[in-house]
């Protein structure tokens, strides 16, 4: 799109307050607006959906204060003066399985993650699907990497021990006549997008294998690929690996500034010292523009978008066992709320969402009583029996698109010695195994690195054992008694599985840490029974008293002394 | 395999009851605790107030549930403590359970089972708190297990959320450790605890409660900083303009509880949706025959000597259960209950003396409780006041009311002013 | 006239009381519980306080106790303060003494748990 065609709708729609400016094959947009809304449609106004001439939306938002950055509270110097090879920026999905790809080859791998578990981001708060790419069209690098990664995830998560179910996904319509125009859509997505298992259902058949489904639901776009994995046991577990392969994570790690010199990366300070890495790889999520900005590399913006699941009691697993949502019922009022649906989670939950809600708070992850009611009404027209009555937690995550709706897999534009894996949203989770791979292969081949002979693709899992035979678990148990102990009662974990989460190779002792990675706290009394006994638990590991246990983040107490004894 | 006449699932009060009932009517008896100790849930309920029925004292809950633990004792009942129940079936020598502890799995007959499983506590998120996710959102059993198993603090400042026994009993004991409770706030017009508990618990420690009021969303990252409250319209629906901001460390829920039945739901068990335990009948059997179930698995009930008298009738119908034919007259009610245990009658078996509990929907003035058979009273009883807070039993003969298998027997509330 | 629930039992009786001529009448109360009750409330409330005492011991560290009879209202901080300052060493049963006649009341601390005597597995590693 030309400049002044840019202009021209941009003054249409907010008169003299925002101009546009092409320079370096960037748009950059400038001027002032008190509307979150309209500075995001001003963005949209200038991309080009999946161009790689980027909009830099400098628009200054008037309408609230930006919150800064949550840091870590922790202050030393235990990373000063290190020179890694390879300096990785944010433990989620994308950071987490780009180490694990370079740990193939001879490097020094450091992961920083500012806040004090991996997967806090959108990567441990999203609904897991593995997508189908349905929705793709030839171009983006969504579409690139969607059907490769989609083939990968058994392959992946049998290696990672990580939970995954190809469940199947049905795009449902309510309105029969849609069903040649639907039909045509759908042949195109299989013959010439090579989405090869696209293809149309009929309601009966689809109420056969899973009989929750609205009677409304005249037919589907079925895509039997589409999947769901646990996505913080993905992250954690492409972590582990890497680390069991040699590259190190350091959480409550923050990066605060860069120093540059001749188009380089100098230095990387954070809260924890300076460092000296070789590369640079930015896999920052929402913040993913703000460390571009640092590294004098800047050429996109993110726009955080919220997005609240909900989880329903395990029983209602037995319900449903596939993906599914009604497509083409409006949202009255949101103009960017896509998608959702109600999904059989690799743990055997159902869950409801997401919504999808433009903010300019990239952490906020608060969740609000309106977005759920949005979701469960528009999702009960997919199934008539949902109810809210059956939820049992709830979650939002902000997601980091750019205005151009595609991923940005490539190296610095300005700045050399930096790797850029950003805009990275749904279908982010489904890609990043083919993703990490290229982005390794790149940037292990700039860098001059030998393969790691020594590399170990296996990660371990902690056992879960209610999942297991009777013979299987008695085995266990006649090996280490702790198995037998049964601390939380909803998910049926053992004392034994807690302590190997404690044990795991990134440790995190806090009451999420050992939630997020073997399950207790996850079930329907939500940790009220457990949380006491996992508190001990971790108190006894560690050799700390109770009141020195985090539920998260090192301010985090859970307890505090009493006045007992005198004190 | 080990076989026994009688298993009881849970060594809370209810579960130690029906094992001693059982074995004092002849029966061999098996007692699974899936904690360490015997007591259940009275072991962190260390205020006073229990057996005022049955023991004509006012004992603290370990007090209480010891006494039953020692007789359990002196029967020699067995007990296995740390073990948990991983899956029930039917078989064809009545049950086959299926445990897990530190031995390993595995399997115990039992010709008859009486679920002693108690009841979970409503979470924050299940009433819909919104907002972050710091620490220091307990709810009121969980704060109690913390301050009176463990010996600390959940709390220095917070806010109660509900005005259940639970959540008043926390209030006192939180101020007496030397915390400061801000208030006590409850969706409902009218309480939800016991009258006394708001006297002893909150007028004397000057606590406030605020009645028609809910939490309606948390703040702070890492740790609790505040909590937003908002009065409520008659429907219950926060009305925004009168949230209000308080800065606390920590906001305790005690928002109602929920009879655990998942065991008795994976074995065919019918539920009530009123009392979310089994439909039971005068025998405390569930429609699964040899299942039988009492204490808050079965309802929530007020005062742990229902508790009590509820596990010793099930514990001695588990010891005499014989296979035999039910014919079953369904109980119906009126709109003013809540609910009515048992829901239904067994014209088979002895209903000389049977034990009825119910708690009214709503607050009721003076009112009078009629038993009906196709229509005709036959039976009434007259009560000053009816609160839902409040538990009521009554013991009834029903064998004279000429209740045949096709009665139509009702019980009604009739408000008198 | 004053106006409050009693506390002897769950029923929770809403009580009313009229002073005159130095004596009490009483009114709204079920059974002479309430009558005791309301005149005591009137003229020297007591009540009784339950807490927990700490422990030298890993798998019990605190121990619930109760006062063997009520004490008087003003006095429940002060009583607290005793409690608090009590670490147990022994392994004391239920109905055993903590604390004899607390602040000289002549009422005594007991325990009201034999926790620390039975042999329960604790929660510890090995």
């Amino acid at each position: 799109m030309r400049t002044e065609s840019i202009n021209r709708k941009l003054h249409k729609k907010f008169g003299d307050k925002v101009i546009a400016e092409k320079r370096d094959d960037c748009i950059y947009l400038s001027g002032s607006l008190d509307s979150w809304d309209d500075v995001v449609e001003a963005g949209m106004t200038a991309a080009t959906k999946n161009s790689r001439c980027h909009v830099v939306n400098d628009i200054v938002f008037t309408g609230a204060e930006p919150e800064p950055m949550h840091m870590p509270g922790i202050r030393d110097e235990a990373l000063e003066g290190e020179s890694p090879d390879v300096l990785i920026i944010g433990g989620g999905i994308s950071g987490c399985s780009v180490a694990r790809e370079l740990s193939r080859y001879k490097l020094d791998i450091l992961l920083l993650e500012k806040e004090a578990d991996l997967a806090l981001g959108a990567s441990g708060r999203n609904d897991g699907e593995v997508h189908p790419g349905v929705d793709l069209s030839r171009g983006s690098l969504k579409h690139k990497y969607i059907r490769r990664a989609n083939h990968m995830y058994e392959g992946v998560c049998r290696e990672l021990e990580v939970p995954f179910k190809r469940t199947g996904q049905y795009a449902c319509f309510t309105n029969k006549a849609m069903l040649p125009f639907v039909w045509l859509y759908a042949m195109k997505r299989r013959y010439i997008d090579g989405i090869e298992d696209t293809r149309i259902e009929m309601g009966n058949k689809i109420r056969e294998k899973e009989p929750g489904i609205s009677p409304d639901v005249a037919f589907a776009i079925s895509n039997p690929s589409s999947g769901c994995v646990s996505p913080y046991n993905l992250v954690i577990a492409y972590a582990e690996n890497a680390v069991h392969n040699g590259a190190r994570v350091s959480l409550n790690t923050a990066v605060t500034g860069m120093e540059l010199d001749g188009g380089r990366i100098k230095a990387v300070h954070t809260n924890r010292g300076t460092l000296h890495p070789r590369m640079v790889i930015n896999c920052a999520g929402v913040y993913a523009d703000k460390i571009a900005e640092m590294a004098g590399d800047r050429f996109f913006t993110i726009h955080p978008r919220r997005g609240t699941n909900s989880i329903l009691d395990k029983k209602t697993g037995a319900r449903f066992a596939s993906i599914a949502s009604v497509t083409g019922i409006k949202s009255p009022g949101h103009t960017h709320t896509k998608g959702g649906g109600i999904l059989h989670t690799a743990h055997d939950n159902l869950l409801v969402g997401p919504d999808a809600v433009e903010t300019w708070e990239r952490e906020n992850t608060a969740t609000s009583r309106e977005s759920i009611e949005r979701v469960f009404a528009k999702q009960r027209h997919t199934m008539p029996t949902l109810s809210e009555k059956d939820i049992i937690t709830y979650f939002t995550g902000v997601r980091a698109p750019t205005y151009e709706e595609d991923f940005i897999i490539e190296p610095g534009r300005k700045t050399e010695n930096i790797f850029h894996v950003a805009g990275i949203q749904s279908p982010g989770l489904t890609t990043a195994p083919a993703v990490a791979e290229d982005v390794a292969r790149a940037v292990a081949d700039t860098l001059g690195a030998d393969k790691n002979g020594g590399f170990d693709p296996v990660r371990h899992a902690p056992p879960h054992l209610a999942a297991m035979s009777d013979a299987e678990r008695a085995e266990l148990i006649r090996k280490n008694p702790d198995y037998g102990v049964i601390v939380c009662r909803c998910e049926e974990v053992s004392r034994g599985e807690i302590l190997d989460a404690l044990r795991s190779p990134v440790c995190v002792p806090t009451l999420d840490g050992v939630k997020k990675r073997v399950r207790p706290g996850m079930g329907r009394c939500q940790g009220g029974f457990c949380s006491p006994l996992v508190t001990q638990i971790i108190a006894e590991y560690l050799g700390v008293p109770l009141t020195e246990v985090r539920k998260s983040s090192a301010e985090s107490a859970i307890v505090f002394d009493s006045r007992k004894g005198g004190r | 395999m080990e076989e026994y006449d009688v298993i009881v699932i849970g060594g809370g009060p209810a579960g130690l009851a029906a094992a001693i009932s059982a074995k004092e009517n002849g029966a061999q008896v098996l007692i699974i605790e899936r904690e360490e100790r015997a007591g259940g849930m009275l072991k962190q309920c260390i205020h006073d107030g229990f057996g005022l029925q049955r023991f004509g004292e006012r004992l603290a809950g370990p007090e209480y549930v010891e006494r039953f633990i020692d007789r359990a004792a002196e029967l020699g009942i067995d007990v296995m403590c740390s073990t948990f129940v991983t899956r029930a079936e039917k078989s064809d020598k009545g049950f086959a359970v299926t445990v897990v502890n530190r031995d390993g799995l595995k399997t115990l007959a039992a010709k008859s089972l009486v679920l002693a499983t108690g009841c979970r506590e409503r979470s924050a998120k299940q009433v819909f708190i919104h907002g972050t996710r710091p620490a220091g959102v307990f709810t009121a059993g969980t704060a109690q297990h913390y301050t009176n198993r463990l010996g600390v603090m959940p709390t220095k400042k917070c806010v109660i959320l509900g005005s259940g026994d639970i959540g008043l009993i926390m209030a006192r004991r939180l101020t007496l450790e030397g915390a400061e409770v801000l208030g006590v706030y409850e969706i409902n017009p009218t309480p939800s605890g016991l009258t006394r508990n708001i006297h002893q618990c909150l007028t004397d420690y000057d606590i406030p409660l605020h009645l028609s009021h809910t939490v309606t969303r948390v703040f702070g990252k890492d740790r609790l900083e505040a909590v937003e409250v908002c009065a409520v319209d008659e429907s219950l629906k926060p009305i925004p303009e009168t949230a209000e901001r308080i800065e606390c460390d920590a906001l305790i829920v005690s928002v109602g509880l929920i009879p655990e039945n998942e065991l008795a739901e994976s074995m065919g068990v019918e539920l009530d949706s009123h009392t979310k335990g089994p439909v039971c009948d005068g025998q405390l059997m569930t429609s699964v025959p040899g299942i039988f179930s009492c204490g808050n698995a079965l309802h929530v009930n007020d005062l742990v000597d229902y508790v009590s008298a509820s596990g010793e009738e099930a514990g001695k119908n588990a010891a005499l259960y014989a296979v035999r034919e039910r014919r079953s007259v369904d109980i119906h009610i009126g709109d003013e209950f809540m609910y009515l245990v048992p829901q239904r009658l067994d014209l088979n078996a002895d209903n000389s003396r049977l034990s009825f509990y119910f708690r009214s929907s709503s607050v009721l003035g003076k009112s009078v409780l009629r038993l009906k058979v196709d229509g005709a009273e036959v039976w009434k009883r007259g009560y000053p006041f009816l609160r839902p807070p409040e538990m009521q039993q009554l013991v009834l003969d029903m064998t004279k009311f000429g209740i045949t298998d096709a009665s139509d027997v009702r019980f009604e509330i009739e408000v008198a002013e | 006239m004053k106006e409050f629930s009693c506390i002897s039992c769950p029923r929770g009786c809403l009580l009313h009381v009229e002073e005159e001529n130095g004596g009490f009448t009483v009114t709204g109360n079920s059974c002479p519980r309430g009558r005791e009750f309301a005149i005591s409330e009137m003229t020297a409330p007591k009540r009784t306080i339950c807490s927990v005492v700490k422990t030298v011991f890993a798998d019990a560290p605190v121990l619930p106790v109760r006062v063997s009879a009520d004490i008087p209202k003003e006095m429940i901080f002060d009583v607290m303060g005793e409690i608090n300052s009590v670490t147990l060493t022994e392994r004391i049963g239920r109905g055993d003494i903590v604390i004899e006649n607390v602040l000289g009341l002549g009422v005594d601390v007991i325990s009201t748990s034999d926790l620390l005597k039975q042999n329960i597995y604790a929660l510890t590693e090995g």
